[in-house]
């Protein structure tokens, strides 16, 4: 429908067909996400101006919360009320164990999954899913900003996730409906958040502390290429773990006889409230009451400071670490970014600093910084910018082994590799006629396969029956540019392809995704029609909008008073329909409209084209 | 949308990059020149284009990556350079004859042992490293010399040399960065 949209020759209104595009940031604490619009990345809100979701689902019976509203059932219903899911993706049953004082769900194991299920009033439900939800709220709210689809997204991981939480990710982004241009570690967003503002070259090292992961990145800047020289950190240390050592704290003081879920919950709440807090004051009030419980304190900055001493110095070896894999000393960093809520924290940014041997810079917004870099590497990715000149060049952040013999991990693709990647490896059979093997594939960087982590094992099967030795099988390991794996297998005498059987050690499997597809099909005619109503309501304002516009401009000049009379009132009719009709009657709303203005749109067609030739001379229009 | 470019997988990484055949490699230009092909061939530059154009992008981009991976490396440049001249280098089950080289390889990794209980751990291992670094500059110089002499058996025992060393100095390394854990 290109009703009364007409525009001066070489003025057309959509000279190149603008792909949205959106960077989401998914994190343990709050998501955000960010677009590119005229130019310029911004982070968008929801209706009541906020831009950061809390990472919290609240799965009640027959309710659904995302975000702030899901926040407030917390202390009300903590069991259902899922929070830092992060920590969760990708992780496998003994995972959760390990987690577990730490984590309040009741979680639920069967033998058909290897991926831990919570237990809510609304069913079973795997990190996978929550995931999703929050994917969904933001990509409803930036379609509702943009008044437009989504072309493709670009989501936001920790560096230092290994393969199990990336596929995790893109799971979640697959049961959300998006697509997916690129996961992106987040050190790197940040680095790309910066490095375009200030367009600087040289080496930069971002300090990532988020509500549950930490990541370091060593990077190298030169005209728009941003190379990862190598990156470490931990998936599992971050604002939480500083929460967790508060109230521990508190509940040592406070001596409680017995600590509920909900207590532990406003425990941990009153914990967080403290340390933010603690940001910009010298001492925090703490004042906790849940039935006959209640306590009341002061906790100072230096005593907070006490507590997550230790969990900065953990951070503080990893930058060691990383400036070794990187082969550089601490004077050849030029700029020290900081990046996650939890950077806010004084001692962070003042040890930070004394380690670096230089003041960081915080200048972006910690909180929004990651989701702003992914928003501008989308937007690239759209192919909104085709002649932009930046490529961010990243790296494995964990080796890549398989298990050898007595329980020993044989290195394949080591860690700071650049990405994308590939390997081959020839194996041969040990037995007369044998016509399978397995392969164990870990990541990590430890000599014992036991201290590794699993991802996968495969089953090769199907090559010919040789003599033991005869065989030569061609194993081939490829990390793509999201850091993800996949596998192929040759038996290269025969060049049969083998069968591999993919047991991913964390992961959903294909078939338990398609299940949460179809369940979510269910759901699915529901959107389908909430989905169309929206795209009418946006068409009628958007036909509304066009008619006035023109009307204002030349309505008198071209148009008699009772044609104006006929197409207000037609205009009128849609808009009060807008907010109360459903998607058919606004169509045939908008068609009336649309029918009662063709004359007029005729008319300015003429007018548009008479003005174009007037007062030109014969040689100046284009007649070819 | 950018048309599929297609890299020719049979060249040599020295001619990919634009360098001689040679050890002696301008870094410079394999680093500028490795960016260069990777803003043509990585996978960001094909999201939105077909299956196989993806599938093709990951490809190239990661041999790009192993060539560049390979010259950079000098010991995986020494064993790349024997591979285009037809040395067999997969054979890890030979072993040397080369007495001294043995016994030089025992006596350092004695001396890392005994950094441990040495009271200055870390000069005891700054010292090893200045080692191996000479042993490395002239175990290379062995290398090139045996090459350009076409004695390319000789050349191979020098490569070997180097990764024996380059290994040690990887274990070196992780010793400094614990030590300097404990104690600095």
């Amino acid at each position: 429908m290109s009703l009364l949209q007409i525009s001066e020759p070489g003025q057309s209104t959509a000279p190149h067909q603008h792909r949205y595009s959106a960077g989401i940031d998914l994190g343990t604490t709050n998501s955000l996400i960010a677009t590119v619009r005229n130019g310029e990345a911004t982070t968008l809100a929801d209706a009541s101006n906020q831009h950061l979701l809390p990472s919290i689902v609240y799965l009640g019976k027959d309710k659904k919360l995302v975000g702030r509203a899901a926040q407030e059932m917390q202390a009300i219903d903590p069991l259902n009320t899922i929070s830092s899911v992060k920590r969760l993706m990708g992780r496998g049953i003994e995972d959760v164990s390990r987690l577990g004082n730490n984590l309040l769900y009741r979680f639920e194991t069967d033998s058909h999954s290897s991926v831990p299920r919570i237990q809510t009033d609304s069913g079973l439900v795997s990190a996978v899913e929550v995931s999703a939800e929050i994917l969904k709220t933001l990509a409803t709210r930036a379609e509702l900003a943009l008044d437009d689809d989504l072309s493709g997204v670009v989501i936001t991981v920790p560096a230092y996730f290994d393969d199990a939480q990336r596929q995790a990710t893109r799971d979640a982004a697959r049961l959300a409906n998006l697509n997916v241009f690129r996961l992106l570690n987040e050190p790197t967003a940040a680095a790309v958040a910066y490095g375009l503002d200030q367009d600087n070259d040289g080496v930069i090292a971002v300090y990532d502390l988020g509500g549950g992961t930490f990541d370091i990145s060593i990077l190298r800047l030169n005209k728009g290429v941003f190379e990862v020289l190598a990156t470490g950190g931990d998936s599992a240390l971050g604002g939480d773990d500083m929460d967790h050592a508060l109230g521990e704290w508190i509940l040592l003081q406070a001596e409680f006889k017995e600590v509920d879920a909900i207590l532990a919950r406003k425990v941990l709440i009153a914990a967080r409230e403290a340390k933010e807090f603690l940001t910009l004051n010298k001492s925090a009030h703490i004042h906790i009451e849940h039935d006959k419980h209640r306590w009341q304190g002061t906790i100072s900055r230096e005593k907070m400071d006490e507590l997550i001493l230790h969990l900065i110095k953990k951070t503080l070896k990893s930058c060691r670490r990383v400036l070794r894999d990187a082969n550089l000393s601490k004077q050849e960093i030029g700029e020290v970014v900081m990046v996650g809520g939890s950077t806010r924290v004084p001692l962070v940014g003042q040890m930070v600093g004394d380690f670096f041997d230089r003041k960081p810079m915080a200048d972006l917004d910690p909180d929004r910084v990651v989701a702003i870099g992914a928003a501008i590497q989308a937007n690239v990715l759209a192919g909104n910018q085709p002649d932009a000149e930046m490529l961010l060049l990243d790296v494995l952040p964990l080796s890549l082994s398989i298990e050898t013999m007595g329980g020993l991990s044989e290195k394949i693709i080591s860690r700071n590799t650049p990405i994308p990647v590939s390997r081959a490896q020839e194996f041969t059979t040990f037995k007369d006629g044998q016509t399978s093997m397995s392969i164990h594939v870990l990541q990590g960087e430890r000599e014992l396969v036991s201290d590794c982590r699993s991802l996968a094992r495969f089953e090769l099967r199907g090559f010919p029956p040789l003599v033991a030795g005869a065989a030569r099988i061609r194993v081939s390991y490829q990390v793509d540019a999201d850091g993800l794996m996949s596998v192929r297998a040759e038996e290269t005498t025969s060049g049969i392809t083998a069968d591999i059987v993919v047991k991913p050690s964390y992961g959903l499997t294909d078939s338990e995704i398609e299940s949460m597809l179809r369940d979510s099909m269910d759901h699915a005619r529901d959107d389908v029609s909430a989905r169309m109503l929206k795209e009418q309501q946006v068409e009628s304002r958007r036909v509304i909008e066009a008619i006035d516009t023109a009307l204002a401009a030349d309505g008198d000049s071209l148009l008699s008073q009772k044609e104006i009379e006929d197409i207000i009132q037609a205009r009128d009719n849609l808009a009060g329909l807008i907010e109360t009709a459903c998607a058919d009657k606004l169509k045939k709303s908008i068609k009336l409209l649309e029918k009662i203005s063709e004359p007029y749109v005729a008319k300015r067609m003429n007018a548009s084209v008479q003005h174009m030739l007037t007062g030109k001379r014969i040689n100046e229009i284009n007649l070819k | 949308m950018v048309k599929m470019p297609i890299l020719d997988l049979k060249q040599d990484y020295f001619t990919l990059f634009g360098l001689n055949l040679s050890f002696d490699i301008d870094t410079r230009k394999l680093h500028s020149e490795q960016q260069r092909l990777q803003s043509v061939f990585h996978p960001d530059r094909f999201v939105n284009g077909s299956d196989r154009e993806k599938r093709l992008s990951v490809q190239q981009a990661s041999w790009i990556n192993q060539a560049y991976e390979t010259l950079s490396n000098p010991v995986k440049r020494t064993r790349y350079m024997l591979e285009l001249n037809g040395v067999d280098m997969n054979d890890e089950s030979e072993t040397t004859a080369d007495t001294e080289f043995l016994t030089e390889q025992i006596s350092l990794r004695e001396e890392m042992e005994a950094c441990h209980v040495n009271p200055n751990p870390l000069d005891c291992c700054e010292q090893i490293a200045q080692k191996l670094d000479s042993k490395s500059h002239q175990y290379s110089a062995e290398f090139k010399i045996f090459y350009q002499q076409g004695d390319l058996n000789s050349a191979r025992q020098s490569s070997r040399k180097m990764q024996f060393i380059q290994r040690v100095a990887e274990q070196l390394s992780e010793l400094q960065f614990e030590l300097e854990e404990e104690f600095g």
